[in-house]
């Protein structure tokens, strides 16, 4: 499973984006989601997650603002950007590249 | 348990810079802890597990504290590094004086017109009727000056203050009626006082002016204060 989670880890910014083109979202909810697609077989540490969160916020491939939740915690919700949106599609573009590639090469 | 995650957090963020972006950072962390912590309560655990659970899950958190080292190291954070001090707006400051000319020279209109008509009804009517336009244009000034330039809560960095200021600007926009009229109320009370004791010449009673005043302005506040709450809500 290590293995797995290290090549998960190098897609995290991708996995991110991938969240966020269905919807805003904060970080709780989105490693949630995590964990449910995957089966509760994988979950981000969150000292990954937000170190993510802070990369992508800076190259503006996501934006963030504190909802508004009336209770005392207020949520700090991430949402893509135009340009995370085109930054998406070339990841996933160039996954898929690597993909078929390393699908070919570790077929006898 | 809530409290011993934070309490958790507190110590976690003793060794990260102390910037608004390390503490919204842990802000937002906590509050996503807390929230997994009574997700797992949620799925059946037992508390001090899912405490366990979600303080492991939080990992090695130096590249990200490593990474609020570099923000304060002069990378490309988009923050305003000084305020630009509000400039001395001359307009405003020649809305003020001119009102409290007005005031000032608003007991001219009687002595002006007394001297001119003697005691007849023309004077007698045209001096308080000069007096009392000259004090509403001050008054309207002053209400004026303080609709038009709200007290602008100054910048601070980070979105979580910003946020907060937004919410509370919502409150002070309330306090705007209260302003205007604390604004004018004790220049106008000076001036009544002065212009009722040159006229009189009671100087030994006219002082009472500033008792009724005291209570006038506290009655006229609790009631606009009760007025724009209800407007607010």
């Amino acid at each position: 499973m290590s293995i797995a989670s290290d090549m998960i880890r190098g897609h995290t910014d991708t996995i991110i984006l991938a969240h966020l083109m269905s919807g805003d979202s904060y970080g709780y909810k989105i490693n949630r989601s995590i964990l449910e697609k995957t089966g509760g077989q994988y979950e981000l540490k969150e000292a990954t997650l937000y170190t993510a969160f802070r990369r992508l916020e800076q190259t503006g491939l996501i934006s963030s603002y504190w909802g508004d939740e009336n209770t005392g915690a207020r949520r700090r919700y991430y949402s893509i950007t135009p340009l995370g949106v085109q930054e998406y599609h070339r990841m996933l573009g160039e996954w898929e590249q690597s993909q078929r590639l390393i699908q070919t090469l570790i077929t006898p | 348990m809530e409290y011993r995650i934070r309490e958790y957090m507190d110590q976690l963020f003793e060794s990260a810079p102390r910037t608004q972006r390390a503490y919204e950072l842990k802000i937002e962390l906590t509050q996503n802890l807390i929230e997994k912590y009574y997700g797992l309560v949620g799925e059946g655990k037992d508390p001090e597990d899912a405490y366990n659970l979600t303080i492991m899950s939080i990992g090695d958190v130096r590249e990200l504290f490593s990474q609020l080292e570099d923000d304060e190291n002069g990378d490309p954070v988009p923050q305003p590094v000084y305020y630009p001090r509000p400039q001395p707006d001359h307009r405003r400051a020649l809305v003020r004086t001119a009102a409290v000319m007005l005031f000032i020279l608003s007991v001219l209109p009687p002595i002006v017109f007394g001297e001119m008509f003697g005691n007849s009804t023309l004077g007698g009517a045209l001096g308080p009727i000069g007096m009392f336009t000259m004090i509403a244009c001050g008054v309207g000034l002053l209400v004026y000056d303080k609709w038009a330039h709200p007290k602008d809560p100054q910048p601070v960095p980070g979105s979580v203050v910003k946020d907060f200021q937004q919410w509370q600007k919502q409150k002070l926009k309330k306090k705007h009626y209260i302003a205007a009229f604390n604004g004018a109320f004790w220049p106008l009370v000076l001036t009544l006082y002065f212009v009722i004791s040159f006229g009189t010449g009671k100087w030994y009673i006219t002082w009472v002016i500033f008792l009724i005043a005291t209570a006038v302005d506290v009655v006229i506040n609790t009631l606009l204060g009760a007025a724009t709450n209800q407007n607010g809500k």
